[in-house]
């Protein structure tokens, strides 16, 4: 939670959690509703799989391009915008410079993960590497 | 939208247009990297798909939640390990994560 102590501190974070790969715990700091948190969590679980599930794909069209593994996603919507970076989250609001010093931070602490992405999170949750994980 | 412009954002690789259905139209490849047309392709049809689901996911975040602020959606970016591609409407740019300044990227893919 250290991490997500950190970008709360930021003035413009809305909101920031971590989620696990097997998507039944989490916990967050910020404007929502543990129920809010729970979809949240579920949301950028399921986007986080589906866009490394994508990146495997532009792997076998051309190896080591520098894609994989994939670190996180960005929607930015018009107020707000939704970062996810490895297994935790930020909502934060369209500032300047807010989103490039998250993304910086996020990356840091949490990205540049080598190997598999996925299994490498999944094992430090202590479940099975080989479980499927789709 | 002139791609030439977009290869001046901090990081850029590659600059890139595409149809509705994510088909690549046009590209501009920054000499020694090593993204392919074929690629560039392939991202557009997922940076399209992603916008999809993205859009999806704002509105029933919207409706579910009662929390504004999502829509119209302005972006969607997926970061890699060593690069960025950032993509709004029909048009993306690939960033190398070490310079990407995302907010400027963003809002040079809104206003071209």
């Amino acid at each position: 939670m250290r991490i997500v102590k950190q970008l709360m501190a930021i003035p413009g974070v809305v909101a920031a959690g971590e989620y696990a790969y097997r998507g039944d715990r989490f916990s967050y700091e910020g404007a929502l509703t543990d129920e809010f948190a729970r979809m949240a969590s579920i949301l950028c679980r399921a986007n986080t799989l589906s866009v490394n599930m994508q990146s495997e794909i532009f792997d076998s069209f051309a190896e080591n391009i520098g894609c994989r593994p994939v670190q996180g996603w960005i929607v930015r919507g018009s107020q707000i915008t939704i970062c996810a970076v490895g297994n935790y989250f930020a909502f934060i609001e369209n500032r300047d410079e807010l989103l490039n010093d998250v993304m910086t931070i996020m990356r840091a602490k949490v990205g540049d993960v080598q190997d598999d992405l996925l299994v490498n999170l999944y094992a430090r949750l202590g479940g099975d590497t080989k479980e499927a994980l789709y | 939208m002139n791609l030439e412009k977009m290869m001046d954002l901090p990081g850029a690789l590659a600059a890139f247009t595409y149809s509705d259905k994510g088909d690549l139209q046009s590209h501009v490849l920054r000499e020694g990297t090593e993204l392919t047309p074929q690629v560039l392709d392939l991202l557009a049809h997922s940076c399209v798909a992603n916008q999809a689901i993205a859009s999806m996911e704002a509105r029933g975040w919207e409706a579910l939640t009662g929390q504004g602020g999502f829509e119209p959606l302005k972006g969607f970016s997926m970061v890699g390990l060593e690069w960025s591609v950032v993509v709004d409407g029909n048009c993306g740019v690939v960033v190398k994560n070490r310079d990407a300044d995302y907010e400027a990227t963003f809002n040079a893919l809104q206003a071209g």
